[in-house]
Parts: structure tokens; sequence; C-alpha cells
């Protein structure tokens, strides 16, 4: 078979940096073959990509050759362009649309680009590609400025729109980030749907192994601009040689159907929840099928799991007191109906948030004001007392040696979660709501976090409230979960038992998109 | 679009009371001082009597205070539009020009300085040209009517020019901060990067994408460069002599004829809130047009 | 979007420094000036720049160099307290009006906006006009007030629904707390910029009334009534209106500068 693609040799030097960041970086793709490269934000992934998509960065230094087809090998530093079809295929995440006009109408214009047609025939191209993915949105949904859209909608489009170009390369740029495993699991399948249909072969960038092994490609592991490993997902499944491969592959969160479980019987409740309605107006009567009631125990952790839109968030911002529902609700034995906003404001002061939100923190703030600003506000400590827990709290999420004037607004996206955790360590708070506590997060960053807050939960006996769309981040924090469908509760129990034998679909969807491989075929385990 | 619409006009509206609220507690000054509830209570009463289009009488010359504006406005308003046509021919180009990303750096300071520069300097430096240079005679009070200004001889266009280009050099400094603004506004998007790497090229992402966020941003701003350019008349007429609302507004304030410079400054301020009134829906309508396919 | 970061802070270093230097003129004024303000006759009428008279004579015969440092005096000394009082009655304001209940809030608002439509000159002018003269540095202020309330309160209230205030509602975080919060903030990041800014505004409005006749009282003249008080003979004579108007500008690009060149700056 005729190689679409041969990278050989390929080195990139930046005029700011002293090393390249990239060496010696060899690839030989063939039609309709899938290869993943797996590594961090500098591993040098987004270096290939520009590279075959045109767009690398002013004064980047090439060298090294690239042969496509059976042409001759060209010399990197001139950057020829493939004499085939290449289409983009981004995430959400890096907001690569206009917000305010219709999505619809851009991809139809980068269609109309890529096949040098009008627009009228791009948009009816877009629209037969829309139709033949499965469990796609309509057209007239998609219609719509894209800060109307969620992020799943959104993804969809930009599938269909690369599909309908025809390539003979795609280049998937963590397409699926940020997204739910159920929702990652439905759009891989449909990306392989059209691969096999298209014949098109797919360079896929992923920070993950979870990507790697569902598309079941052959996976080169990229560190530093170099490609430290390379094998087929599966192989390196079973075993990596190289330490950082064994990093990445450790932070694979895997639920486990026979994993030891902290008994649920903890202290007093500090959470009741009594005949809650999260879909009934307040002023009306909730019927008895629509009524959410459970307990939450002091030191336990009870985990919300379902997909985005679901009716998670709005359980928690029920129990916390931000949105009036009708029920009962207890914290810590006080009824929150007969309390003010202020009141309950002042009772939220024993509640500390972990969110996958970054803009959550503010960013003008330092890290020290950041940490300590639960103590300075409720307690009315001043910074010399604080400065100890502070400091402490600092070093137990491993930002000790941070300089603490340093802003928010200078920190990483993984440096941010945390400060979260640091500042709900000073709080000592009875609630810690965690809210896709992984999401956004790379490999490493994503063991370290959950690493942090399962200490956290051992060391502090406060409660938890885990809102999740991952069934193995929901086994690794909480004992008991709650699966969420359409604003209702569809099922709960011990999680063990849901990972065993889930009665629900949407709970077989979750647990199978959280597991590497199909429930059915798990033997023992997941 | 209806429902931005409906929203904004309530806000002119809104806003065109409070003008008049201004002007009906300014007009009340021609009454003495009698004490917090007489005073609200002759406010008031002017304010109704302005519901009733009833301005009341200039203190100077007597007549109708709406009269002594009917005869002033339209030079001013002449003033204002043509400054404004002069800032949109010539400002909107250039200042588009400057304000592409590695052009609006290096050119950040020299607009600083331009901007720095009182309308009033503006204004003298134009008289001092067309005196020294061209010879032309000053202003003594004479302004030429709307229809001789739209076909002009040597002497209109002696009379017109020069105040009209001093408002529109505000008008163009301010078109200028609007467009920057704007413009470094649609420069940090992430869209633009976004769109190169699925197969737009940088033209044609400026030209479908970038422009119009542009020229919305300019329209939102539009109150601000009326607003400016209304400062520049009351520069403008006084430093040319010309016989406009803005030099009687100046007039009547010294001379304390609070009727005239009421209804003066109620026609000002309507005139920026119709500005941003319009120039809101404009934005609107611009970034309305690409929301569907 | 401002010049690169080095740059900008260089120029906001030029732009202090030369507010340094001004204050210096400012306070040595008399001492640097060859005559006292207002002297005439010191040198022969409408003399060209030399080397005895740098920038001049004036057709009464004032050394425009010291008439120029005397109206330096006047306008900075002028142009401080109203300065002041346009980041009072403005931005302060503006930042504490955004937090107050809606029904006071808002209101507040709709009447700042109704002010703000008035172009800050002729609300200058029409409040001198309502006191008096010796009101113009107080009239400056609160003229170019609305203007700031406005934009502080704008700022405040997209501070107010952002993400992380909504966080730390959520955390039990007190109003009172987060205001204490952006304020400390406001006075770390925006202080200076505000103070400058304000400056540059009020110096541009105080000049221009002074022109029209409104503002300072002779023989205390700043920039504004030196350059009104050139116009019958600046054509011929191009020294009495050109130095006067070269230090405004000086003044008012110094303040710019030292506002870091914001681009959201109204011109």
């Amino acid at each position: 078979m005729t190689a679409l693609l041969e990278i050989d040799d390929l080195r990139v030097v930046r005029p700011d940096t002293a090393l390249p960041v990239l060496d010696r970086f060899s690839l030989t793709l063939n039609p309709g073959e899938t290869v993943v490269m797996l590594g961090d934000a500098d591993s040098g992934k987004d270096i290939v990509l520009c590279f075959l998509d045109g767009l690398s960065a002013r004064g980047d230094e090439f060298s090294g050759t690239i042969r496509f087809n059976e042409g001759d090998a060209k010399q990197a530093a001139r950057k020829p362009r493939p004499p085939f079809t290449v289409a983009y295929l981004p995430g959400t995440a890096s907001r690569p649309l206009n917000p305010r006009i219709s999505a619809v109408s851009q991809l139809a214009r980068v269609i109309a680009r890529k096949l040098e047609c009008p627009r009228g025939a791009a948009l009816a191209e877009f629209r037969g590609a829309l139709a033949r993915l499965a469990g796609a949105p309509s057209f007239e949904l998609l219609d719509a400025p894209p800060e109307r859209l969620d992020d799943v909608s959104l993804t969809w489009a930009l599938l269909a729109a690369a599909c309908a170009t025809a390539p003979a390369l795609m280049l998937c740029d963590h397409p699926f980030l940020d997204l739910s495993p159920s929702v990652a699991h439905t759009l891989t399948d449909a990306l392989l749907a059209e691969q096999k249909r298209l014949n098109f072969a797919i360079l896929y960038a992923a920070r993950g192994p979870q990507s790697a092994l569902r598309l079941g490609a052959r996976t080169l592991v990229l560190r530093q601009g170099r490609i430290v490993e390379e094998n087929d997902a599966a192989h390196l499944l079973g075993g990596q040689t190289h330490a950082y491969t064994q990093a990445l592959f450790k932070a694979l969160p895997q639920p486990v159907v026979d994993k030891p479980q902290r008994s649920s019987a903890r202290g007093e409740p500090l959470l009741q929840v009594q005949g809650l309605g999260l879909n009934t107006p307040l002023k009306k009567a909730v019927r008895a099928k629509d009524a959410l009631s459970f307990e939450l125990r002091r030191g336990a952790s009870l985990a919300l799991v379902g997909e985005d839109g679901s009716g998670r968030r709005a359980l928690m911002r029920a129990v916390l007191g931000l949105e009036r529902k009708p029920g009962r609700i207890l914290f810590d034995a006080v009824d929150l109906n007969l309390l003010s906003e202020a009141m309950t404001a002042r009772l939220r002061r024993r509640v500390a948030f972990v969110s996958s939100n970054d803009d959550a923190l503010d960013p003008r703030m330092t890290i020290w004001d950041t940490v300590d600003e639960p103590l300075r506000a409720h307690l009315q400590l001043s910074r010399d007392l604080t400065a100890g827990y502070r400091d402490a709290a600092l070093k137990r999420v491993g930002l000790a040696s941070y300089d603490g004037r340093r802003t928010v607004a200078s920190l990483s996206p993984f440096d941010r979660r945390r400060l979260m955790v640091a500042r709900a360590i000073v709080s000592a708070p009875l609630l810690v709501v965690v809210d896709e506590p992984l999401r956004g997060l790379d490999a490493v960053a994503q063991t370290t976090t959950c690493d942090l807050l399962m200490d956290f939960r051992a060391e502090q006996q406060s409660a938890f409230l885990v809102i999740t769309s991952d069934f193995a981040v929901a086994q690794a924090l909480a004992d008991e979960a709650m699966v969420f469908e359409g604003g209702r509760v569809v099922e709960r129990g011990q999680i063990r038992n849901l990972l065993a034998n889930p009665k629900e679909s949407a709970t077989k969807a979750l647990v199978e998109a959280a597991a590497i491989r199909p429930l059915s075929q798990a033997p023992g385990a997941v | 679009m209806w429902r931005f619409a409906l929203r904004e006009s309530g806000r002119f509206v809104l806003g065109l009371f409070g003008a008049l609220l201004m002007a009906a507690a300014i007009a009340s000054l021609t009454s003495s001082s009698h004490g917090l509830i007489a005073d609200l209570a002759a406010i008031v009463t002017r304010l109704f009597a302005f519901l009733r289009l009833d301005f009341g009488a200039s203190a100077i010359s007597g007549a109708d205070a709406a009269q002594e504006l009917a005869a002033h406005a339209p030079v001013t308003l002449t003033l204002i539009f043509l400054g404004l046509a002069l800032a949109i021919v010539l400002g909107a180009p250039f200042g588009l020009l400057l304000s592409s990303a590695p052009v609006r750096r290096a050119t950040a300071p020299v607009i600083q300085v331009v901007s720095a520069a009182p309308v009033f300097c503006a204004g003298l430096a134009l008289a001092f040209v067309a005196r020294k240079f061209l010879g032309w005679a000053p202003g003594n009070g004479e302004f030429p009517p709307v229809q001789q200004v739209l076909h002009p001889d040597q002497s209109a266009l002696r009379l017109v020019m020069m105040p009209a280009l001093t408002v529109g050099l505000a008008g163009m400094a301010a078109i200028q901060v609007a467009l920057r603004r704007s413009a470094s506004e649609a420069q940090g998007e992430p869209f633009r990067e976004g769109l190169r790497r699925l197969g737009l090229s940088a033209l044609e992402i400026d030209r479908a994408y970038v422009a119009p966020m542009v020229f919305a941003g300019l329209f939102q701003s539009f109150g601000e460069v009326v607003a400016a350019l209304l400062s520049a008349a009351v520069v403008s007429e006084w430093v040319f002599k010309c016989p406009g609302a803005a030099d009687l507004f100046v007039k009547s304030v010294a001379l304390h004829d609070w009727n005239v410079a009421a209804l003066i400054l109620f026609f000002f301020a309507s005139i920026v809130l119709f500005a941003n009134f319009f120039g809101r829906l404009v934005s609107e309508a611009i970034v309305s047009v690409g929301r569907s396919a | 979007m401002s010049p690169a970061p080095l740059l900008r802070k260089f120029l906001i270093a030029v732009g202090w420094s030369g507010l340094g230097l001004v204050a210096i003129a400012v306070v040595l004024s008399d001492f640097l000036a060859r005559a006292p303000a207002g002297a005439g006759h010191v040198g022969p009428i409408l003399t060209p720049p030399s080397s005895l008279f740098p920038f001049g004579t004036d057709q009464l015969g004032r050394d425009i160099l010291s008439e120029t440092l005397h109206a330096l005096n006047v306008t900075v000394i002028h142009a401080l307290p109203a300065a002041f009082l346009a980041i009072a009655a403005g931005s302060v304001f503006g930042f504490v009006a955004a937090r107050l209940p809606a029904p006071i809030r808002l209101p507040t608002r709709w009447a700042m906006g109704v002010f703000a439509a008035v172009p800050s000159l002729l609300l200058a002018i029409l409040l001198i006009g309502l006191t008096n003269r010796d009101y113009a540095a107080a009239a400056a202020g609160l003229a170019a007030a609305p203007l700031a309330f406005v934009r502080v309160f704008d700022r405040a209230r997209v501070s107010a629904n952002s993400a992380h205030a909504a966080y730390a509602r959520a955390t039990g975080i007190a109003p009172s707390a987060l205001l204490r919060r952006d304020l400390a903030y406001e006075v770390r990041d925006a202080l200076l910029v505000t103070a400058a800014r304000a400056f540059a505004a009020v110096t541009i409005i105080l000049s221009t009334v002074s022109f029209l006749g409104f503002g300072a009282v002779p023989p205390h003249r700043d920039f504004g009534l030196m350059i009104a008080a050139a116009k019958p003979v600046y054509v011929q004579a191009w020294w009495t209106a050109s130095f006067p108007v070269l230090s405004l500008l000086v003044l008012v690009l110094l303040a710019r500068l030292a506002a870091g060149l914001d681009e959201g700056e109204r011109a």
C-alpha cells in the first residue's frame, strides 16, 4: 500500500528556545489508518498538526523530509502543502468559531473553501454529512450562534463539517476533550464509521490514553518534542516501557467492581432532602414520582452521575439554597426554607467548592489571598494568624514553592484546581462539592488532582458531593451514586453494585463509557 | 432583534424624559427660590409646560425660546453633519488602516498625541492656516443657509470649511478611538486562529467576521462620537463666530437666560441619546445578520 | 490593544516622570519665572522668540515664558482638585452604586446616564453659569464625573455577575467582603490610571471653559485664558499662542501616557 504521508526525522527549532521543540519525529501514515499522538501540552503534537495544516508559527525552522503519496521526498523547510484535502477537527474548548455567527454559516463557508464550491452546495454537503452521523442534532438546531449551542452539539457540527469535505487526512486536535466519556464514546464511533466509509487517515492528538484505547490505534507517546514510545494501544494497555508512558496509563481511570469500599455508615446526617421536586415550580405540589429524598451523612460521599443538563447541578443548587425548589432540605439540621437569603449565605460558609470552571477564582487575587480568604472573611482572622494554615494547605497541594504574591491569572488550569483544593482545606468545610474535578486536565494532572481529593477526603472527614459524568471518577471519590437523566434520578445505590449490575439504560451507557473494555467482555473486573 | 429594539426604545424614551426633567430643573431657575417644596413644584410645573411644548421665552430677546433655537439650530446641525461626514469619509478608512494589528501598536502613541490636543487648539490652528496661508478673512457672525452649503460658492466655502473641519477633526479622533477599541477586542478573539486552522484565509476571516465586529463596535460608540462633535461645535462656533445653537447656549448661560439654555441643553442631550439609540440598533442589526445561515 | 508590555511600561514611566517634573515646575514657578504673573511691559510688545525672551512677548509686553509657567501653575492647581472630585463623584460613586440594591442602583444609573448624554464641556459651562467662575474647578470635576461613573458602574456590574463572584457567593463570602475585595483590587490596579485619566480630562475641560471665558479670572490666567488673550494677535505673532498650546498639549499628553495609553480612552 502507498503511504499517504511519510515524515522522516522532522525537527523544529523556535527562535526563542535553545532546545528543539520537536526532534527526530518520523511517521508513516497509510490511507484509512489511525495514529494517535499522546502527550501533554508541550509534547510537540500541536507543532505536527500545524505543520501538516500549513499554519506553522513564523520564525520556526524546519528540517527533515516529507513525502506525500508516491511523490518525491520534499524538504520540510519548504513547508510543502499536501496534494490532497486535509480536514481539521478541533475541540470546542479552543473556541474555534465566532460565537455570534451561526455555526452552520461558518462551517458552510469552510466547506465551500475546501471543496471550491458555491455556498448552496456547501450547505447541502453539510446537511448530508450531518444526516449520515448517527446521533447528531438537526441542521435547524445547529443554525444558531455557538454561544447558544452546547459543547456536544457544536462538536457534532465540527465533525460533520470535517467529514463533508471528504478528506484524505483528518487532523483531530483533542476533539472530544472535556466531553463526558459516554458522549466521547458515541462521537468516536461516529468518527470511525465515517472513516470506514470515506477511507481517510486520522492523525489524532490526545492528552490521555482513553482516546487511543477507544480508537484502538497505533500510538506515539511524545514528551518534550520526542517520541518516547510507540506501539498499538492494546499492547500499551498491557504494559508500558517508558516511565512517562507508565505515568500516563496510571492516570487512566478504571472503574473496578470489586474495589474495597469505605463504609457509608458515618456520622450524623449532614444533608437531608425530603420530597424535593427538581422539575416542579416553586409554589406547586411535587408529584410522588418526581419527589426526591436522600440523606448524606458527615464523612460520607455521594456522587451525582449523569450527562451535562441531566439535573445534577440543579440538585446541587437546590441543596445549597442557591435556588429555591419545592420540598424540604435540612442542612446540618437547619431547614433551608425557614432561612432568609442572608442566613443561607452564612450557612454556605461551611461549604467548599472544587470546580472545573477556570474562571471560578478571581484572577486578580494572589495565591495567598485566595487560600486564606475564607479564614479572613468568615472568622475575621488577621493575615498573621492565617499564614500558618495557609502555608500548610499550599504545601499539601504542592504549591508551596510558588511565590504567594503571584496572581491567579498567571496560573495554569491545573494550578488553579489545586488552589481550590488548598482553599477548601483551609476552610475545614462540612461539605465539599466537587464538580467535574478532572475536566480539562492532562493525564498526569488528573492523577495528581484525584489523589489530592482522595487524601483530602481521608484526612478531613468532610462529606463529599461529587458531580461527574465519569463513573471511574465517581468510584474514586464516592461510595454511593445517584444516576441522573432528564432532570430525574433514574437509579441509585452503592457504586460497586451499579457497576456490577446497572439496570437502567442511562446507567449502562455511563458505566460502559467509563470502562475501557465493554461490560460484556469484562472478565471479573469491568 | 425586535425584543432588543423594544428594550432600547424604552431606554431612549426614559433618557429623553430624564433630559426633559433636567431641562425643566434648569428652566425653573428663572423663578426665584422659595424653599425646597416650592422649587420642586416649580420644576414639575415646568415639566408639564414642556410636555405641552411651552418652553418659555428668552430673558434677553423676549422671543419664544423654541423660536430662538429654531433660528440657530440649523447652523449647529449643519456643522455636525458636515463634521460627521468628514469624520466618516476621512476618519473611518484611516482608522481601519491604523487599527490593523501591527500598525495599531506602533501608532498608539501617535494617536494619543493627536487626541491630546483640545479642540480649540485645533480650531485656532485651522483659523491660522485660513488667514495666514489662504488669506481668508475671519468670520463676522455670518453663516450661509443650508441650501448654499449644499452647493457652496467661494464665499460660502470660506465661511463653512474651517468650522466644519474643526468639528470633523474631533469626530475623526473619536472614530479613531472607537475603531481601535473594537479592533483590539476583535484581535483577541480565539476564533481567528480556529477558523484559520479550519481552512479559511486570514483575509476572508477579517472580511467576513472581524470587520462586522469592528463596525458593530464603532456603532456602539456612535453616541460618544456625536458627543465629541457637539463639544467641538461649541468651540468651533466660538472661534469662527458662527451664529449656531452651541454659541447661543454659551451666551445664554453667561447671561443667565435659563429658558433658552435649558431648551438647547435638552436638544443636545436628545441628539446624543438618539445617536446612542440608533448606534446600538445598527450594531445589533450588524451582529444579528449572521445569527442564522 | 495597548503597545507591547515593555513599551507600555516605559511610556507610563515617561508619563509619571514628566508629571513629576511638571509638579516641580509648578512649585518653583514663581522662582523660575523672571516676572510675576500678569506683569506687563517686561519687554517690548510682540517680540519674537530670542535669547532674551525665549518664548517672545505678547501685546502687553508680558514675557510669555514667565506667563506660561504661571499658567502651568494655575492650570495644575485647578486641575488637581477637579480630578479628585471627578474620581470621587465618578469612579468611586460608580463603584459603590453598582453594588447597591436594585431600587437605588437602577434610578442612579439612569440619572447619571442622562448627565453622561450631555457633553462634559456643556455640563461644565452650565455648572459654572449656575454658580460662578470661582467654582470652575468643581464644575469641571463634576462635569467629568458622569462618564467615569458610567464606565466604572458598567464594569462593576459585569464583575458582580462574573463566575468568580458567583463562586464567592456560593461559598458564603458576604457581599461586604466582596466589595472590600473589589475595592482593594481597583485601588491596586486602577487608582493611578484613573487619577491620570481624570487629570487629563479635567485639564482639557478647564482650559476650554477658560478659553470660552468661563474659567480662570485674570490676573490668575491658566492656559485657556492665555490662549484666548492671544487670539486677536496670534496670526501675526504666532508665538503668543503656540507656546501655551504646546505646553497644554504636553501636559495632557503626559497625563495620558501616565494612564497607560488605554485604547478605551475617550478623546
